[in-house]
């Protein structure tokens, strides 16, 4: 019974999604909401204890005890993914139940968590799923409804950010798509265990075959997750959509593909015949160049949500990092910043959002003094860029310290140069607002305090989710030895 | 030059690939982009049902006995592109949804112009 609960999840969140739009009592749709993803949370939370006990298991759709049906194969690193996206998406959307009226039309508030459950559902999919068409399949459904999640805000900007996400996202898919056609014709197998097989028989007779079907490979996913100079459309995409469609995007929509990638990398090509090829160190160098770029850019940008956004494509960059030192060590890291990041960014958007609306304005220059305003806010925000700046405990820092470690490890010391100078970057953006926040006197002539009462109903969602994020912080060694268990 | 000729198949869907990942890329009108979007998917869709084609094989339907697998053509990449094809017109109901939104927004569906009316389009 628990061994299917990865599919069951899939089921429920696609049928409640269905549901959410028939009903027309804004109560009601959120009470089953809210029911569908504490039942995700408890099943993902049994998948994973399940995991952490057993071991790896592989759930035949379909077909029992045969190769021919659609696979899950669920490990330690896909079950605790699975864990805290449905955190994520509980937060999120007991979040989104208080505040969401007032971003989107009350008419469109059905469909909304039509799109959220879509959304959760197919990337669960991409997440678990052994077969490459089935995962391309849920990449292009979770595609469709992220940009969905963008154009529910119906203003201007939101329809050319969800166009320019769209053409982006269509040419990725294009050419996923091709990978896996190539990929079909030199195997015969859509299943990655098969296909892996057939490739580690004879991958000798189609090198260049393996190089461009990774070429294929690394570009389609990098365009979706925003790989260095294929970033394009995200700053637009992720600041102009409502915060809590933000959150989910940001947290969890670009970390999914990327993983996609680790998971091919690793369990299909396998780590000796990527390293043969140049790949490994394309991507080393993207995601170098994107921990850098990516918060430069940041420095510069003056509207709050715009920076954070920026922000996440430093974070891909960190991730692209540790896969691309091709090592074990470098993997682990890279599931370990997919998690430790999810919490903490999703945090940031949502916080985000609270102080955009407080203070009727998205540029930063505006929100000196919010400290005064939300002081609760603030703080929880300053633990959430502690993290992204790299302050001991915190996940931030546990993920550039083994990244550190890795490089040391496979001898390319002079990498540690590059994480040093992000950490450094990364303070020069998050520490401006937190401290003009707490200190800053310009913009308090004219206001009145009045409202220093705490909103818990969106304030409690976002300090668990600063809470877990420490705990994933101060327990990182623990986390990190049960995802190294699904890279052996 | 003589695996391009046998394989022609193949062939002619890189080249259909080429060109509509060119008319995706670098044509800045909507529409122009959502068709090269089509034609690219189509030669995704011809290349892998031509992987599965065997010649003179007939529908893989059993009839009059089971006459071998060679003599039927593979049905997986079919069935996978019939898939395909769902997402494609997904994919490009919604694009063109929103260039009708767009149009309205903007007066214009020409992607380089609509990038530049940044400045002011801050109406909040």
């Amino acid at each position: 019974m628990t061994n299917n609960f990865p599919l069951i999840n899939i089921l429920i969140l696609m049928i409640s999604a269905f549901t959410a739009p028939l009903i027309k009592d804004f109560k009601k749709t959120s009470i089953l909401v809210l029911t569908t993803s504490g039942l995700l949370l408890a099943s993902t939370g049994a998948t994973l204890i399940e995991t952490i006990k057993n071991g790896h298991y592989i759930l035949n759709i379909g077909h029992p005890d045969t190769f021919l049906g659609i696979q899950f194969y669920i490990s330690n690193a896909e079950a605790l993914i699975a864990f805290v996206f449905a955190v994520i998406a509980l937060m999120t959307i007991i979040y989104s139940n208080s505040c969401i009226k007032s971003e989107i039309e009350e008419n469109r508030i059905g469909l909304f968590y039509t799109l959220v459950n879509i959304l959760i559902a197919s990337l669960l999919g991409v997440v678990y799923s052994n077969d490459l068409f089935n995962s391309y399949v849920f990449i292009e459904v979770s595609t469709l409804s992220a940009c969905g999640l963008i154009v529910i805000k119906d203003k201007k900007e939101n329809i050319k950010a969800t166009i320019k996400y769209l053409v982006m996202s269509s040419i990725g898919s294009g050419l996923v798509l091709m990978a896996i056609a190539y990929l079909y014709s030199i195997t015969g197998h859509l299943n990655m265990t098969l296909a892996g097989q057939v490739i580690a028989i004879n991958h000798m007779n189609y090198t260049n075959s393996i190089l461009i079907i990774l070429t294929l490979f690394t570009v389609g996913l990098g365009v979706k997750s925003a790989l260095f100079p294929l970033h394009g459309w995200l700053p637009d995409a992720h600041s102009s959509a409502p915060s809590p469609s933000s959150a989910l995007l940001s947290s969890m929509v670009i970390k999914v593909y990327i993983f996609m990638l680790i998971k091919m990398i690793f369990r299909m090509f396998t780590l000796e015949i990527v390293k043969s090829t140049v790949i490994l160190d394309v991507i080393l160098l993207l995601g170098s160049c994107g921990m850098i770029f990516g918060s430069v850019m940041a420095i510069t940008q003056k509207e709050l949500k715009r920076m954070v956004a920026y922000s996440s494509i430093a974070q891909v960059g960190y991730i692209a990092f540790g896969l691309g030192l091709g090592s074990i060590g470098g993997m682990t890291i890279a599931v370990y910043h997919i998690i430790g990041h999810a919490l903490t960014k999703s945090g940031l958007f949502l916080l985000s959002g609270l102080m955009i609306k407080k203070n009727k304005s998205k540029y930063i220059d505006d929100l000196k003094g919010i400290g005064r305003e939300m002081p609760f806010a603030l703080i929880l925000f300053t633990l959430a860029s502690f993290s992204m700046v790299g302050i001991p405990v915190f996940p931030g820092f546990i993920s550039k310290w083994y990244l550190s470690l890795a490089c040391i490890d496979i001898g390319r010391i002079p990498l540690i140069l590059i994480i040093l100078a992000s950490s450094l970057l990364n303070l020069l953006y998050y520490f401006p607002i937190v401290i003009n926040g707490f200190f800053g006197q310009n913009n308090l002539q004219g206001k009145v305090y009045n409202s220093k009462k705490i909103e818990k109903a969106k304030i409690a969602p976002v300090a668990v989710l600063i809470v877990l994020m420490t705990l994933t912080g101060l327990f990182s060694s623990t986390i990190l030895e049960i995802i190294s268990a699904s890279f052996i | 030059m003589e695996g391009l000729l046998v394989n022609y198949y193949e062939t002619a869907s890189i080249v259909l690939f080429g060109v509509g990942f060119t008319t995706l890329m670098f044509h800045n009108n909507l529409i122009k982009k959502i068709i090269g979007l089509n034609i690219m998917d189509t030669a995704i869709f011809l290349f892998f049902i031509a992987k599965g084609y065997i010649a003179g094989g007939e529908a893989p339907i059993i009839r009059n006995g089971f006459k071998g697998a060679l003599n039927y053509v593979n049905p997986v990449p079919t069935a996978l592109m019939l898939t395909g094809i769902v997402v494609a017109v997904t994919t490009t109901a919604f694009a063109l949804g929103l260039t009708i939104k767009l149009n309205e927004k903007y007066g214009t569906i020409d992607l380089e112009k609509i990038m530049e009316m940044r400045g002011n389009s801050d109406d909040e």
